[in-house]
């Protein structure tokens, strides 16, 4: 079956009840996409399935048909990315990193969705994001601060 | 704000935000073969045979026959073994592990090998264990005559639970043989810890093993003992196999398997004088489970933080650990304080009950000050900052108003409480163990471009280790941060600066670092090749400690903290809303902001989460069923929005311009501000973490049914 | 190796589904959580008829495989439902989570399910053979047991259209977000000449089936509130009776308590 992945259209004939996860970690070698607990529960694979955000581990490949996927490693070449990318670093949200992929890729869907998001919204907007590591404060500041001075990107 | 606490854009930010930063289990798996551990279903038993099928070509088992050198896993005492032998101890001791080239395959033969055990009578808890891995004492003053002269003697018993690192990537090892060598690689916070295991195993000189610290997607103390033993299954098997080996673990093994925090129990009898505590006799259990990997160390900084920010002259403490056949426990952020921090916190808070006291105003009469002894007869040589922090989250959360208020009787639907929590973390590796076992030696390497490598075996595991260590040599040499470079480390190109564990990396081998460097600055020379390298110093002004006297400073110097949390509890629910979470932090100067704001925020969190969120559930058998991040919970972003974090500074003039450990502090008193706070909005007692959603109905249900 | 199969239209489906041995893939955050190796599945994430949302004289319909998103981003679905929907997991199981695979997984936990229940909603199962429509109700046979034959697809949840804006919703869960529920509770009460017109109540993971009880409801049925304060105290020893949890790592002590308060409080809220 054929999908779009990172804007190129790639064609898979691998098993259609492999998880997507695996499938774009091995053979396509998207290790930004990572694995924390394969049950939907940590978004540290959550890529962006038809402009929503979705976790890798729990898509079978063919639910991803005819689909269009962004990994981490397409996004990291927008502007929005840089956007955020700043404002992460700004506040020095990147700890240990492994959520941080998952988390920008969360980010970039509550302002897709909603330009102007309440820090309530942005919370809501990465609960299903784990971090052991930050508390959360500096990642919500920062999709705040992108929020704010990347005005008109979203 | 000094210039160096300004904060700069993370030397490692941009390949962990773009996805490009490898962990381990992002090495590409080309020629690879997969590991998978077998481990024992049973909580105790003899092993009377293992039964594998017939091994398809490439595939193969690895067990304690396998292990070249000894089969031991060196870490303070040696008694883990790499493979089980006779016996197993715990559900989850390792018998073997499958290696083959396709990871489903090896999965698949794992499940096929039948263990025959025969089952042995297995202890589960810590009160019925007789079984004494470690044993402590110490004490001083008048112990006896305090207790017959008290006015009124309090005994108490507090229990705290297990928990879980749930670092968000596991655990992970990749061995590769060659060469007559072995290098290893992985999710690691010590490489010569891990170095001196691996060759034991092996039978290797130290030199011919080489490891190497891949990016860690953070460890909290869960990767800072354990690792050593899967790199020691990891060698073997790569040894045996004389292919590389890997071995990542999934999320379920790693939670039911790995090192978790102590569970303890502690007593305390408390004689009280005229208003004022006059002797403490505190008796502190550990259960260590199966085997004694860090144990020793962790009851040692737990009896040692056993009377708090307190002063107490008379006193008397007994500290034991014990075998359970559970999972090893191991380090955990604050290494064993958290746990005698709760107890002393809330014994002091329902002793200022009892006399009808605020808690702040009883605690404050009996706090250390500058010059006063430590528990083990050594001294703070330092100011201890409590009173003017206690104002500080007073004026944040409008703390005493509030603790007046909700002191009185509360009606409603929605009861609230708060309650605040003094604690310290001894920064630092307990007692003389860094000049005696670590003898730090940090390095720089400036090459003839002018560049500066910055040589250490600390590990960056999400704390900005790098990113400070490189803002420390650009102070000192004036240099921008693209002259300097930090990898990983690799025990082929860094001296043993010791572990990264303790709080000790920025305060011991970054204070190296700046030496090294102030020395560089004067002895620079343009255009050619110098290596700096200093070694640690004990200071001057320690009282020595001694382990078999237990007495001495166990702590150059300490980190600071006061908590403060408040709560609201619906009693339809039980469910309780933590409104805010406050602290106050001490780690003298932070050498950037941001890093020390945010590990101050991310400790407070692991310490709303063990105060009632995480909780360990096992069997009758001790097999742990709560093995997934849904079941096993830890906060989410929605779970205390309210985290509030104030940056207190007194400088250490032996860190690094004035910086102290600042990695474990957050965490350590939490929970005991969390239960003091359930304690006035239920209008009971606690004595045990984690206090849950459950253990509040019950209350709820006990006022009624009366 | 059986492959999987993709569908492009319900007709399609439904033909693989008669003739093969599938599990219907919906939006897959149940079946991937297991992920079994040797799994066939049938992808109907995808399928246009599926995934409608209309009013009709009677109901609201809504596609079986309409995500938890999509209904929450839609107008024509009451209040009450999208409460329940946005306490499911976090943002991406809402957005890949459909209610067809809620209701399906036969689970007393599902939050959707407890709102379809306590709105007596209907289920329209599809099949080649034809259709048959449904109470919600009757689709759960028992622990994690589902009236659905091994030829049917769950096409649409039928919401009988209400006035549901004077609900009551409460879930327990472990956590603020990505919490799998403990307890959960759904009540409905309209008025009419000052007299109550209608009581619903459903409890959610407490049992083997979410717990829907009529007959007790029915106790309150046509009270003015002075007659419901008086048969309170019978309608909450009847629930008393009823409600017997089971107790998993949760305790059935906790699942009791908060059920009985939950209701309670679901009175009170009403003026009872």
């Amino acid at each position: 079956m054929k999908f779009i992945l990172n804007g190129t259209e790639v064609e898979y004939t691998g098993a259609l009840n492999a998880r997507l996860l695996d499938v774009l970690r091995d053979e396509y070698r998207l290790t930004g996409v990572k694995c924390g607990c394969r049950e939907g529960e940590c978004g540290s694979c959550s890529v962006i399935m038809d402009g929503i955000l979705t976790n890798s581990c729990l898509v079978a490949m063919g639910r991803a048909e005819g689909s269009t996927i962004v990994t981490i490693e397409g996004y990291s070449n927008t502007e929005r990315f840089r956007a955020l990318d700043k404002a992460y670093a700004d506040v020095s949200a990147v700890q240990c990193g492994f959520c941080i992929p998952g988390m920008i890729l969360a980010s970039e869907c509550i302002l897709a969705k909603n330009p102007h998001p309440t820090e309530a919204e942005i919370r809501v907007g990465i609960s299903g994001n784990l971090c052991r590591c930050t508390g959360y404060n500096a990642i919500v500041h920062a999709i705040d601060i992108a929020a704010k001075e990347g005005s008109g990107l979203w | 704000m000094d210039k160096i606490s300004e904060s700069i854009t993370r030397i490692d930010h941009t390949p962990k935000i773009t996805g490009a930063a490898m962990y381990v289990a992002d090495y590409p798996t080309v020629g690879v073969l997969f590991g998978k551990l077998l481990y024992s279903s049973k909580p105790r038993a003899r092993l009377l045979d293992v039964i594998v099928p017939e091994l398809p070509e490439g595939y193969l088992v690895v067990d304690r026959n396998d292990v070249p050198g000894e089969n031991s896993v060196h870490i303070v005492l040696d008694d883990t073994p790499v493979f089980a032998c006779e016996t197993v101890e715990y559900i989850g001791e390792p018998i073997l592990m499958v290696v083959g080239p396709d990871e489903k395959e090896v999965l698949r033969i794992v499940n096929a090998i039948k263990i025959v055990y025969e089952e042995l009578p297995a202890i589960l808890s810590m009160r019925e264990s007789d079984v004494v891995f470690f044993n402590y004492e110490f004490g001083k003053g008048e112990l006896d005559k305090s207790f017959s002269e008290a006015d009124k003697i309090y005994e108490e018993e507090f229990r705290t639970g297990r928990q879980e690192h749930a670092y968000l990537e596991t655990q992970g090892m990749i061995a590769e043989p060659h060469d007559g060598r072995m290098t290893v690689h992985g999710s690691i916070q010590c490489p010569y810890y891990i170095q001196r295991a691996v060759a034991k195993a092996l039978g290797y000189d130290a030199g011919s093993v080489q490891i190497r610290q891949d990016v860690t997607g953070g460890a909290f103390g869960g990767k800072e003992a354990f690792p050593s033993i899967l790199a020691c299954q990891t060698a073997v098997a790569a040894h045996k196999a004389g292919r590389p080996v890997r071995v990542v673990f999934d999320r379920e093994e790693d939670m039911e398997y790995t090192s978790k925090r102590h569970p303890s129990l502690c007593t305390y009898r408390v004689a009280v004088k005229d208003g004022m505590v006059t002797a403490m006799d505190i008796d502190v259990i550990y259960d260590a489970g199966a085997y004694t990997t860090l144990t020793p160390v962790v009851l040692q900084r737990g009896i040692i933080c056993s009377t708090g920010v307190y002063n107490i002259v008379n006193l008397h403490v007994h500290g034991r650990a014990v075998k359970t056949n559970t999972v090893p426990s191991g380090a955990f952020r604050g290494f064993g304080g958290p746990q005698t921090f709760f107890a002393i916190e809330m014994m002091m808070q329902h002793i200022a009950k009892d006399m009808g006291i605020d808690s702040i105003t009883f605690k404050q009469k009996h706090l250390a000050v500058l010059g006063d002894q430590t528990s083990t007869g050594g001294r703070y040589h330092f100011p201890v900052p409590i009173p003017v922090m206690i104002e500080e989250v007073d004026k944040v959360c409008d703390f005493r108003r509030k603790y007046k208020e909700y002191s009185k009787p509360q009606t409603g639907r929605y009861l609230r409480g708060i309650g605040m929590s003094l604690y310290f973390h001894g920064a630092g590796f307990t007692g003389s163990g860094e000049r005696d076992f670590i003898k730090a030696v940090a390095r720089i390497h400036k090459t003839a471009d002018g560049t500066v490598h910055i040589l250490t075996a600390n590990t960056d595991m999400g704390q900005g280790l790098k990113t400070t260590f490189t803002k420390i040599i650009a102070k000192e040499l004036d240099l921008p941060y693209n002259r300097i470079i930090i990898e990983n480390p690799d025990t082929d190109f860094v001296p043993d600066s010791g572990p990264t564990v303790a709080s000790r990396s920025l305060m011991i081998v970054g204070e190296l670092l700046r030496r090294a460097a102030a020395r560089l600055s004067v002895e620079w020379k343009d255009g050619e090749d110098q290596i700096i390298e200093e070694h640690f110093q004990e200071p001057d002004f320690l009282v020595p400690f001694s382990l078999e006297d237990f007495h001495g400073d166990a702590y150059p110097t300490y980190a600071w903290a006061v908590a403060a949390v408040e709560t609201e509890v619906d009693t339809v629910t039980g469910l309780s809303n933590v409104l805010g979470t406050y602290g106050s932090f001490d780690v003298g100067t932070p050498i950037d902001m941001n890093i020390v704001v945010g590990q101050m925020e991310g400790g407070l969190m692991q310490g709303i989460g063990y105060a009632f969120m995480e909780q360990i559930s096992a069997d009758a058998k001790g097999r742990i069923r709560n093995n997934k991040l849904s079941d096993y919970i830890i906060p989410t972003s929605m779970d205390v929005p309210n985290l509030e974090v104030i940056i207190h500074v007194e400088k250490y003039p032996l860190g690094p311009y004035g910086a102290k450990g600042a990695g474990e502090l957050a965490v350590v008193g939490v929970p005991a501000a969390y239960v003091e706070a359930m304690e006035m909005a239920l209008g009971t007692k606690i004595d045990h973490i984690p206090f849950t959603a459950e253990d509040t109905m019950k209350v709820l249900q006990e006022v009624v049914n009366k | 190796m059986v492959n999987s199969y993709l569908a492009g239209s319900l007709k399609e489906a439904l033909e693989i589904r008669a003739r093969e041995t599938v599990r219907p893939y919906g939006g897959g955050t149940d079946l991937m959580i297991e992920g079994a190796e040797d799994a066939v599945y049938l992808f109907i994430g995808k399928i246009p008829e599926l995934k409608q949302i209309i009013v009709d004289d009677t109901y609201i319909r809504i596609g079986a495989e309409c995500t938890f998103t999509e209904i929450i981003d839609n107008d024509l679905i009451p209040e009450m439902l999208k409460n329940a929907c946005s306490g499911i997991g976090g943002p991406a199981i809402r957005n890949l989570g459909t209610v067809g695979g809620n209701i399906a997984n036969g689970s007393p936990k599902a939050d959707s399910a407890l709102i379809f229940f306590v709105t007596d909603s209907m289920l329209r199962l599809v099949s080649t053979r034809g259709e048959r429509l449904l109470p919600v109700r009757e689709f759960y046979l028992g622990k994690k047991k589902t009236a659905l034959q091994s030829d049917e697809l769950i096409a649409e949840v039928l919401l009988p259209r209400a006035d549901y804006k004077n609900y009551y919703y409460k879930k327990i869960g472990a956590r603020n977000a990505q919490a799998i529920s403990r307890v959960s509770f759904a009540g409905l009460m309209t008025f009419s000449d000052g007299r109550i017109a209608s009581c619903a109540t459903a409890f959610g993971s407490v049992s083997d089936v979410i717990i829907r009880r009529d007959d007790i409801d029915a106790i309150m049925t046509g009270k003015t509130i002075a007659e419901a304060s008086a048969a309170k105290s019978a309608y909450i020893a009847a629930y008393d009776e009823a409600i017997i949890p089971i107790s998993g790592r949760i305790s059935a002590e906790y699942r009791k308590a908060v059920c009985m308060n939950l209701l309670v409080d679901f009175l009170e809220s009403n003026g009872i």
